[in-house]
C-alpha cells in the first residue's frame, strides 16, 4: 500500500547555519538537505550564506564553493559541469534539474536543494540509482542487428530515418524525469519510468535495429509502460528540453498497431 | 486481457462515450420539460431503452477499467488488489442488473 506519512526517522529538522564572513551584502542563502548513514540522526536542512560576488553563476558553482570553503562534509555528485554527464541532477527550488545548468539568478529568494525525490538517499544529495540502471539494462539499450554482426559492413541509414532519433538520442540519463513522475514514485520497482522508456523508444525508432517486435513484446505489460498517465512532469522537468511523455505515447501507439 | 487490449478498451470506451454524454445532456434538458407520462413513453421506446443500455454498459466498462488502473497504481498487495477488484466488478455488475430490471419495468409498463 502507498505510504502517506513519512516515518519518524525521515522527518526533516532544522540544521546548522553557516554565516558568510566576507559578506558585502550580495549574499544568497542556500538551504541544503543533509543526511548521513553514519549517525542515526534525522535528515536536516543546513543553511549556508554564499557571497555571490565571489562565486560562479550556476547553482553547482555555489555548491562546490560551499564544499571547498565552508563545509567539506557536504556530499554530491558532479563531473562535467556543462549539462552533458547528468551527474549533478538534484531538486533545486522544487524542480528536478541539473545544478550545473541552473543559474542562481533564476531563483528568487533562498535556494532550497534536495536530492532527487523518492529515491533512496546514500548521503546528502547523492541518491541510489541502482534500480534505474537495472531497468535500463532490461530494455537492452544497444543495436541488435544480426546482419551487421555477420558481414561487418557499414549499416547505412537514410537521412529521414536518422532524423527520427532527434530528440531521443540526446538523453543523458540524469533521472530528472523519472524522479519527477508520481507513477514512478509509487511503482518504481515495476514501472520503467520516462527516462528508460525514452531510451527504449530511441531503439524502437532506429531503422537499423531488427528486434523491434521482440522489444515491443517485452514492453506489453500492465506495469512497464501503462503506468504512464500522461501527467507530463517528465517533459516539464527534462533539463535537456526533451519530451519523454511523447516517446511513451509513441511506444503505446507502436504496441497498439502491432 | 493483455495490457495492450485493456488500454485499447479504455481509450475506445472514452471515444464512444463522448458523443453519448453530449446526447444524454441534450436528452435530460429535453425530458425536464415533459410530464411524467411523456417521460415514461420516451424512455420505453426501443431507441430510449437501447441508448440507456449502451450508455450504461460502455460507462460501466470505462469505470471498471479506470478503477482497476487506480488499484494497480496504489495497491501493491496482490491479495488485497484481487479482493478489491472482485468487489468493484461485482458492484458494477449489480448496477447493470438494476438498470436492466428498471428498463424492463418501464418497457413492459
Amino acid at each position: 500500500m502507498v505510504q502517506f506519512n513519512l516515518p519518524d526517522n525521515s522527518k526533516l529538522t532544522d540544521g546548522d547555519y553557516y554565516k558568510s564572513e566576507k559578506s558585502n551584502g550580495n549574499t544568497k542563502k542556500f538551504k541544503i538537505y543533509r543526511w548521513s548513514p553514519d549517525d542515526e540522526k534525522n535528515p536536516r536542512m543546513d543553511t549556508y550564506e554564499v557571497d555571490l560576488d565571489d562565486c560562479g553563476p550556476m547553482v553547482l558553482d555555489a555548491v562546490m564553493k560551499i564544499k571547498s570553503e565552508i563545509d567539506t562534509s557536504l556530499t554530491f555528485r558532479r563531473s562535467c559541469r556543462e549539462g552533458i554527464c547528468g551527474s549533478c541532477a538534484m531538486n533545486i527550488d522544487g524542480t528536478n534539474t541539473l545544478a550545473c545548468t541552473k543559474a542562481i539568478s533564476d531563483v528568487k529568494g533562498d535556494i532550497k536543494i534536495y536530492p532527487l525525490p523518492h529515491m533512496p538517499v546514500i548521503k546528502d544529495l547523492v541518491t541510489n540509482l541502482k534500480t534505474l540502471y537495472k531497468q535500463l539494462k532490461s530494455i537492452k539499450p544497444w543495436l541488435m542487428n544480426k546482419k551487421q554482426n555477420a558481414n561487418d559492413t557499414e549499416n547505412i541509414q537514410s537521412r529521414n530515418d536518422r532524423e527520427k532519433l532527434d530528440g531521443l538520442y540526446e538523453c543523458i540519463l540524469c533521472a530528472c524525469c523519472s524522479t519527477s513522475c508520481p507513477s514512478y514514485w509509487w511503482n518504481s520497482d515495476k514501472y520503467l519510468g520516462p527516462a528508460v522508456l525514452l531510451q527504449s523508444y530511441r531503439w524502437l525508432q532506429d531503422s537499423r535495429d531488427e528486434e523491434r517486435k521482440e522489444r515491443l513484446k517485452e514492453l506489453d505489460d500492465t506495469f512497464k509502460v501503462y503506468r504512464c498517465h500522461t501527467i507530463m512532469n517528465c517533459t516539464q522537468a527534462c533539463p535537456k528540453g526533451l519530451n519523454p511523455a511523447k516517446a511513451i505515447a509513441g511506444i503505446k501507439q507502436m504496441i497498439a498497431q502491432q | 486481457m493483455s495490457a495492450k487490449n485493456t488500454w485499447k478498451l479504455h481509450r475506445w470506451s472514452t471515444v464512444l462515450l463522448l458523443p453519448l454524454i453530449v446526447y444524454l445532456f441534450i436528452k435530460i434538458i429535453h425530458l425536464s420539460t415533459l410530464s411524467y407520462q411523456l417521460i415514461l413513453s420516451e424512455l420505453s421506446n426501443l431507441w430510449g431503452v437501447g441508448f440507456i443500455l449502451i450508455f450504461t454498459v460502455l460507462g460501466l466498462i470505462h469505470m471498471n477499467t479506470g478503477v482497476h488502473e487506480i488499484l494497480d497504481d496504489y495497491i501493491h498487495s496482490d491479495v488485497v488488489k484481487r479482493i478489491l477488484n472482485l468487489i468493484i466488478s461485482l458492484f458494477f455488475l449489480l448496477i447493470l442488473i438494476f438498470v436492466c430490471l428498471s428498463l424492463l419495468l418501464i418497457f413492459i409498463g
